[in-house]
C-alpha cells in the first residue's frame, strides 16, 4: 500500500514554509491520518523528513508493517521511542527537526529538546482541518448513515423503553447501514437528564410527556458524522419547552445561512448566541456554538466566543446551539456544514 | 472520598508528597470514577485532605451529583494549579502522563517528575473494580460463545467482527477495549490485523481477538478455531501445543514474582516440544484496567512484578506469514491461591 501521497506533499510543503527537513509525529490521529488504522495509541512514532518516512514502534509490528508500507523504514523499539528516534536522526544527519509540543508528553518532549529538535504546534492538526475532497466524501458517507439509521429507529420510541436500549438500536442501525463504529459515546437523554449537556445513558424509561433528546453520529472509514436532535414526546409539551425549541432552531438556522468566508468562530458563535440572548435565555447557553470536525469529533476550527480566527476553505464544523433548565428539560439542535468561498454548506 | 482516591492519598502519604497533579483523561477517570468527555477537560489536583477538580462550568451540576468528594475550580489554566500549591514543597506530576506544556509549566512551579507513578497506583485493584473488570470479562467471553454459532461462510471479517461487537452489546457490554480483530484465513498470521472485507471460507483458520468495556473497564480474549471439519493437522497440533502453553504460564503465577518469568517458561515450553518460539513473536501478556495495555508487562525484558488483585492477560501465540497464525489469551487476576481466570 501506498502512504496518501496528497496529505505527504501538503505536510512537505508546510515544513518547507516553516523551514524543517522532518516532523515527528506521535499523536495517535495524527499518524492514522496518514497511514490509516494500523497502530494503537501510543505505540508508534513516525518521523516525516522531506525525503523519507521513518517509523519507530513496538517490535511486534514489525513484519506485518514492512509487509503493508515499502516505502517506510521501520524501527523496532519495545523501550524508549523517542531516544531512539533521536538516534536515528543523528544516523541520517537530520538537525532541523520539530516536535508537536501540543502533543507530546513531557517526558518525550525533553528527549527531543536536549537533541536540538524544535517545538512547533499543531503543524499536522492544521493540515487536518482543512479536507481534501476525498475526506468530505466520507464524512458526507457518514452523515447520511446517521441520519437515516435515526429515521428508521424512531418507531422503537415507546413509553417503557429505556435510554440504553433506544441508543443500542441506534447503534446497530448504524452498523446494519454500513457506519464503521461510533464518532463519541452517543447520548440518548429522556426528561430533566436532557438538561445536562454531556449526560452518560443509563437506564432511565421514557415515559409520556417528556424531552427527548439524542446526540449522536456514525463513523465511516474513520471520518465522523455528528448532530443531534430533540423533541417532546407526547401531545403535551409546555409551552416553554415548545419556546426554547424554536428559539434553538432559530439560533441553528441563522448561523447556518448568516455564516460566510473568513468569518472568524466568534464571528459566528456570536449570530446563534446573539438570537438566544436577545431572548433572555444567554445564561442557559452553557456552551461554545460548535466544534471542528472530521477523523474526531472534536478538531480544530472552534466556532467559540474565544477563536478568533478564521474559518476558510473546506473548513468542516458543527454548529448547535442549545438551552439547558436544569432540572426540567434541556435542547439543543445540531448539523455539521463546511465553509466554501461562495458560503456555508451542509454536509448532507 | 471514594476508595481509589483515599488509597492515592496514602500513596501520597507513604511518598511524603503533599500533592500530586493529574492530566490524563483515563487517571482522572479511575480516580474520581467521573468521566469527563474530552480529554483535555479537567486536571486533578490531589492534596492529603482534599481533590480539586478544575474544570468547565459545563460540568459542574454532573460532578456535584456524582462526584460530590471533588472540590471544583472553574478554570483549565494550569497556571491556576501552581498557583493553588505556591505553599507546597513536595508536589509531583507523572511526566508521562503529563501534556508537554502542561508538564513544563508544573516542572517551573516546583513540581518534581516522578514517572510511572500513575500507572503503579492502578496497578493493583480494589475489590469493586475486580467486580467490574469481571463482568467484562463474562460478557466478552459469552458473547463468544453465541458468535462462534453464527459465523457463516460469505460473511466478511467486517461484518463478522460487527456481529460480535452487536452481542457484547446486547450482553451489557459498554463500548469496546479496542478495535475487534477478526482474521480469516491467511490474515490469522498477522498479530494486529484489521478487520478487513475477506470473506470466510469452508475449512481454514479463524482468529478473533476483542473485548467490551465496562465502566470504562477492560476485558481481553482471543480465540482460534478451524472452520469447518477437515481441520490441518498441522494446524491442530500447533493449537494444542498454544493451549497447552497457556494454561502452563497461568500455573506459574505468584505474588510478588518478576513477570518476565512467565514469558520465559513460556517460550522454553514451547522449545521443548521442538523450536518453535521463533515464531510466538509478542511479549506473552499485559496488564489491563481502565487502558488495555497497561503494568504489569509479561515480556521478556520487562522489570514488572505480579502482584495480587493485579489483571493480566496471558495470551501466547505463533504466526506464520502466509499461512496462519494461533493464539489463545485469557484475561487473569492474581489471587492469594494463583491466577484465576475471568474470560469465563
Amino acid at each position: 500500500m501506498r502512504i496518501n501521497s496528497t496529505k505527504l506533499k501538503n505536510l512537505r510543503n508546510l515544513l518547507k514554509r516553516n523551514n524543517l527537513e522532518g516532523l515527528i509525529v506521535y499523536d495517535y490521529t495524527d499518524i492514522k491520518y496518514f497511514l490509516g488504522e494500523f497502530f494503537n495509541d501510543g505505540e508508534a512514532v513516525l518521523l516525516i523528513t522531506l525525503k523519507n518516512i521513518i517509523v519507530i514502534a513496538r517490535s511486534l509490528y514489525e513484519s506485518p508493517f514492512k509487509k503493508k508500507f515499502k516505502e517506510a523504514l521501520f524501527i523496532s523499539e519495545d523501550k524508549n521511542r523517542p531516544l531512539a528516534l533521536v538516534e536515528e536522526a543523528k544516523k541520517l544527519k537530520l538537525k532541523k527537526l520539530a516536535f508537536d509540543a501540543n502533543k507530546e508528553f513531557y517526558f518525550a518532549a525533553k528527549i527531543y529538546l536536549k537533541a536540538g529538535f524544535k517545538e512547533t504546534s499543531s503543524l499536522v492538526s492544521y493540515l487536518r482541518t482543512t479536507k481534501t475532497e476525498e475526506e468530505l466524501k466520507l464524512m458526507r458517507k457518514a452523515t447520511q448513515i446517521s441520519m437515516t439509521a435515526f429515521k428508521n429507529i424512531q418507531k422503537y420510541v415507546k413509553t417503557g423503553i429505556t435510554e440504553l436500549e433506544l441508543k443500542r438500536k441506534l447503534e446497530d442501525e448504524m452498523t446494519r447501514l454500513g457506519g464503521e463504529g461510533l464518532s463519541f459515546d452517543m447520548r440518548v437523554s429522556f426528561g430533566a437528564n436532557t438538561a445536562n449537556p454531556h449526560h452518560v445513558c443509563d437506564g432511565t424509561k421514557l415515559t409520556k410527556n417528556t424531552a427527548v433528546l439524542f446526540d449522536w453520529g456514525a463513523k465511516y472509514q474513520d471520518y465522523c458524522a455528528d448532530m443531534t436532535r430533540s423533541f417532546w414526546f407526547g401531545p403535551n409539551a409546555p409551552k416553554e419547552y415548545t419556546t426554547i425549541l424554536s428559539l434553538v432552531k432559530k439560533a441553528h438556522d441563522k448561523a447556518a445561512k448568516e455564516a460566510k468566508y473568513k468569518m472568524s468562530g466568534a464571528q459566528i458563535d456570536k449570530i446563534s448566541r446573539d438570537v438566544i440572548e436577545k431572548a433572555s435565555y444567554g445564561k442557559y447557553f452553557t456552551h461554545r456554538t460548535g466544534h471542528g470536525i472530521g477523523m474526531q469529533d472534536h478538531e480544530l476550527a472552534d466556532i467559540s466566543q474565544i477563536n478568533n480566527e478564521p474559518i476558510l476553505d473546506n473548513y468542516c464544523f458543527s454548529i448547535e446551539p442549545g438551552i439547558y433548565l436544569e432540572g426540567k428539560y434541556g435542547v439543543r439542535w445540531e448539523d455539521c456544514f463546511y465553509m466554501t468561498k461562495k458560503g456555508i454548506k451542509q454536509i448532507k | 472520598m471514594n476508595e481509589k482516591l483515599k488509597q492515592f492519598q496514602q500513596l501520597l502519604k507513604k511518598e511524603k508528597l503533599q500533592a500530586f497533579c493529574v492530566l490524563e483523561n483515563d487517571t482522572i477517570r479511575y480516580l474520581t470514577d467521573f468521566f469527563f468527555y474530552s480529554p483535555d477537560d479537567a486536571y486533578l489536583l490531589v492534596t492529603q485532605s482534599k481533590v480539586y477538580c478544575f474544570t468547565k462550568k459545563m460540568y459542574f451540576a454532573d460532578v456535584k451529583r456524582k462526584a460530590p468528594y471533588l472540590t471544583l475550580v472553574e478554570s483549565l489554566d494550569i497556571k491556576d494549579v501552581c498557583k493553588k500549591t505556591s505553599k507546597l514543597k513536595n508536589k509531583a506530576f507523572d511526566p508521562t502522563l503529563a501534556p508537554y506544556i502542561q508538564g513544563t509549566a508544573l516542572f517551573k512551579a516546583g513540581f518534581k517528575t516522578m514517572p510511572n507513578f500513575l500507572e503503579l497506583a492502578q496497578e493493583v485493584k480494589t475489590e469493586s473494580e475486580l467486580k467490574i473488570i469481571a463482568k467484562a470479562c463474562h460478557i466478552s467471553a459469552s458473547a463468544f460463545d453465541l458468535f462462534k454459532g453464527q459465523l457463516k461462510t460469505g460473511m466478511s471479517e467486517k461484518e463478522g467482527a460487527a456481529l460480535l461487537e452487536s452481542i457484547m452489546q446486547k450482553l451489557g457490554g459498554q463500548g469496546l477495549s479496542f478495535e475487534t480483530i477478526l482474521a480469516f484465513g491467511e490474515n490469522t498470521a498477522n498479530p494486529h490485523h484489521v478487520s478487513s472485507d475477506r470473506k470466510l471460507k469452508q475449512n481454514e483458520p479463524v482468529l478473533v481477538d476483542f473485548g467490551c468495556k465496562v465502566k470504562g473497564y477492560c476485558s481481553d480474549i482471543t480465540r482460534s478455531w478451524w472452520f469447518g471439519s477437515k481441520v490441518s493437522k498441522k494446524w491442530q497440533e500447533l493449537y494444542d501445543l498454544i493451549k497447552d502453553t497457556h494454561d502452563y504460564a497461568a500455573t506459574l503465577a505468584k505474588d510478588n514474582i518478576l513477570a518476565k518469568t512467565l514469558d520465559t517458561a513460556a517460550r522454553d515450553f514451547m522449545d521443548k516440544a521442538g523450536s518453535y518460539s521463533e515464531a510466538f513473536i509478542h511479549s506473552l501478556g499485559h496488564g489491563l484496567g481502565l487502558k488495555i495495555h497497561q503494568k504489569p508487562f509479561l515480556s521478556p525484558k520487562s522489570l514488572d512484578l505480579l502482584k495480587t488483585n493485579s489483571v493480566f492477560t496471558i495470551e501466547p501465540g505463533l504466526y506464520y506469514d502466509g499461512k496462519f497464525g494461533i493464539r489463545y489469551e485469557d484475561t487473569y487476576v492474581l489471587t492469594p491461591k494463583g491466577a484465576k481466570i475471568l474470560t469465563k
